[in-house]
């Protein structure tokens, strides 16, 4: 059996994919991108093969994606994280919705995406260097607030108030309005629900630009995050789709490309 | 997974302006020395209309008004409720920006924002629409093409003449006898007098109110007066006029008291300009925020609706109607007349009364008839010797940067001034 790896390099965490001749997900792992790259993304590989029990010889093909995606030199390929998102998103929603808009929001950047509808990218956009509407946002308010960023869900259906505006468009003063909030003793359920609000206001704002078109498709760690998941739906007015593993649809992706590229390659040498 | 409920469209609408409503109360409750007791039945009363969505007016027969010069004395002496919708949301609009050009007024596109999204707390069965400015006179038929009924009431844009006066008597005798058929219901003598008299009394509480404010110590801030005021909108008027007696007796508590929520060398502020209508008091909130006090004001949402009362020779009811009329257009300042002497004299007035230090002149961008009598009005100032900065803004809720940084300067030269003096 031969298996393909698609290796995300993210800001905050490393994304391992891989898959089998089928096409069928054997396995992921997600481990924290560090200050090593290159050293921490092929110790995971190491790892997560040897969980797998696969041998890496059998693993004949590898492609990388994501910020880091140039420092992974073993890999046979590699692709943006826009293509090898897109892709990973059609065929994990395949045979439940036809995917048209893919909203990303990773641990620094968030964008969106349109394809057709054969799933290519037509159009996408990103967020303005600022990290405010991202997964760093959400870990800064966790800290703040001295909970665990898995806890934000959980706190966002406990409000039963009006959410709290959040307008500062920059993580660092929303981090103070934050605290100001704090000191005039409201809820920490609804200051929660009023950050899923501003991330989500922005994030469609962002989405508009691109159009929005059913199925929309949610990943990114904050994909996990099921009150930021229904303040984006309310904003949009629309359901979203969110995957069973969202933070590894981009490995996932590069995994498949990985798949389809090496059968390419050895067709055109038949 | 957990089991997800989406909104729909006016549930986010409710939503995005119960964040606005919460965001402003949450600032003028908790970023200023201690307000009076009783203005926390004004806090909750936003509260209940616009974060708890609560209606004020079950079962009553609901006039909606699109501006100040609807004589609300004839639709109290009709049985039902005078509610006015000139609107302060940003929320509102965003979505009225697909009715009208880019450039328009924010508080008209908030206005046929709130009548698109239809996110109304009680819905009013007919919509006064008078003839002012150009914007609010195209904005009733946008809102009839809605789907709603709306009656055009034509304003003349002259005061001084006989003519202008005799015009739009007429145009408020038709406006009672058309609102007395549409609603079902007799114009009588007494209810008319009635109303004038309930009218009258909210309008001499108020004035009540604003003379403690002349104080050097000063009962109560600026910011808090525009929700006091701006309240008389939509509330019962019967609660409303309770809750100002408690709080005049409070403030007048206060004043003897010498308790002062401005600090001594707070510059005293005259404010005019475009109207701020909750929860749009961004540039109000901004000034006392930077140390000085508004001590009164020159706009249609505020001191506008309460300077002059009708006065009455004979209890007729046309008398009545007349006099109400002359009290809607004589009295009134707004710059879509041809001249406003006027205007020019009320803020001298104010100004000499309440001893202030200086006007800030805010006009709405897109409102422009504000914008084009800034020029003669900083001329009249300037005459008098009388510092004035002049601001323009919108509703966005961001890059307040700016407009702080002016208020503080100015706030800052006024400062200056005084220790000169």
């Amino acid at each position: 059996m031969h298996y393909f790896a698609g290796i995300d390099i993210g800001s905050t965490a490393i994304k391992i994919a891989i898959i089998d001749e089928n096409k069928k997900l054997m396995g992921y792992k997600i481990n924290a991108s560090g200050s090593m790259f290159y050293k921490y993304a092929k110790q995971a590989l190491r790892e997560l093969l040897g969980e797998l029990k696969i041998d890496e010889k059998s693993l004949i093909y590898t492609v990388s994606t994501g910020y880091g995606r140039r420092l992974f030199k073993e890999a046979d390929e590699n692709i943006s994280e826009i293509t090898a998102n897109a892709i990973g998103a059609v065929e994990a929603a395949k045979r439940k919705c036809d995917i048209k808009t893919i909203i990303n929001i990773g641990g620094q950047d968030s964008k969106a995406i349109s394809l057709d509808s054969e799933g290519n990218v037509v159009n996408f956009v990103m967020n303005d260097r600022c990290a405010a509407g991202t997964g760093k946002f959400l870990d800064v308010v966790a800290t703040n607030l001295e909970i665990g960023v898995d806890e934000l869900s959980k706190y966002h259906f406990k409000s039963q108030g009006t959410p709290l505006s959040i307008n500062s468009t920059c993580a660092v003063f929303a981090e103070s309005e934050i605290i100001g909030l704090l000191g005039t003793n409201n809820k920490i359920e609804d200051i929660i629900a009023g950050v899923h609000y501003s991330i989500a206001k922005r994030i469609v704002k962002l989405v508009k630009r691109v159009g929005i078109k059913e199925s929309i498709y949610f990943d990114g760690g904050p994909a996990l995050n099921y009150g930021l998941v229904n303040a984006i739906e309310n904003e949009l007015g629309k359901e979203i789709f969110v995957p069973e593993f969202p933070q590894i649809t981009t490995s996932y992706g590069a995994a498949i490309l990985a798949h389809d590229s090496y059968n390419y390659k050895s067709e055109a040498l038949d | 997974m957990i089991k997800r409920k989406i909104e729909t469209p006016k549930e986010r609408q409710n939503r995005h302006k119960a964040m606005e409503a919460v965001a402003l109360l949450e600032k003028i409750k908790h970023e200023f020395k201690e307000p009076p007791k009783a203005m926390e039945y004004f806090y909750n009363l936003y509260e209940k209309v616009y974060c708890k969505h609560e209606s004020l007016h079950e079962n009553k027969a609901k006039v909606g008004t699109m501006c100040i010069q609807v004589p609300s004395e004839i639709i109290y002496a009709l049985d039902a409720i005078p509610l006015r919708f000139c609107n302060g949301f940003y929320a509102d609009d965003e979505i009225g920006s697909d009715f009208l050009p880019s450039k328009s007024c924010p508080l008209v596109k908030a206005t046929i924002g709130q009548f698109s999204s239809n996110s109304f707390t009680d819905i009013p069965d007919i919509i006064i629409s008078p003839t002012t400015c150009d914007q609010k006179t195209k904005a009733g038929s946008a809102i009839e093409e809605m789907g709603f009924s709306v009656y055009d009431m034509e304003f003349p844009h002259t005061k001084e003449s006989e003519e202008s006066r005799e015009y739009w008597r007429r145009s408020v005798r038709k406006f009672a006898k058309d609102l007395s058929s549409s609603l079902n219901k007799k114009l009588s003598k007494t209810k008319l007098k009635n109303a004038i008299k309930k009218i009258g009394y909210a309008q001499s509480l108020y004035h009540k109110l604003n003379i403690l404010r002349k104080n050097s110590n000063s009962p109560i801030l600026g910011k808090d007066m525009f929700l006091v005021t701006n309240a008389f909108f939509f509330d019962k008027i019967d609660a409303w006029t309770e809750a100002m007696e408690i709080l005049i007796k409070e403030c007048r508590q206060r004043v003897k008291d010498k308790v002062n929520v401005a600090s001594k060398r707070s510059p005293r502020v005259i404010y005019t300009g475009s109207p701020p209508i909750f929860p749009n008091l961004k540039i109000p909130v901004l000034i006392e925020q930077s140390d000085a006090i508004i001590v009164a004001d020159e706009t249609c949402s505020s001191n506008r609706m309460f300077n002059d009362m009708a006065s009455i020779d004979e209890w007729f009811i046309y008398d009545m109607l007349d006099s109400i009329a002359d009290k809607y257009l004589k009295g009134c300042t707004c710059p879509i007349f041809t001249k406003n002497e006027d205007r020019k004299r009320r803020i001298l007035e104010l100004v000499r009364e309440y001893k202030a230090d200086g006007v800030v002149y805010q006009a709405f961008a897109g409102c422009q008839v504000y914008e084009m009598e800034q020029k003669s009005i900083l001329e009249a100032m300037e005459k008098a010797g009388v510092p004035i900065l002049y601001l323009e803004s919108d509703y966005s809720p961001s890059h307040l940067g700016q407009l702080t940084t002016r208020i503080e300067a100015f706030v800052e030269s006024l400062k200056n001034r005084k220790r000169r003096q």
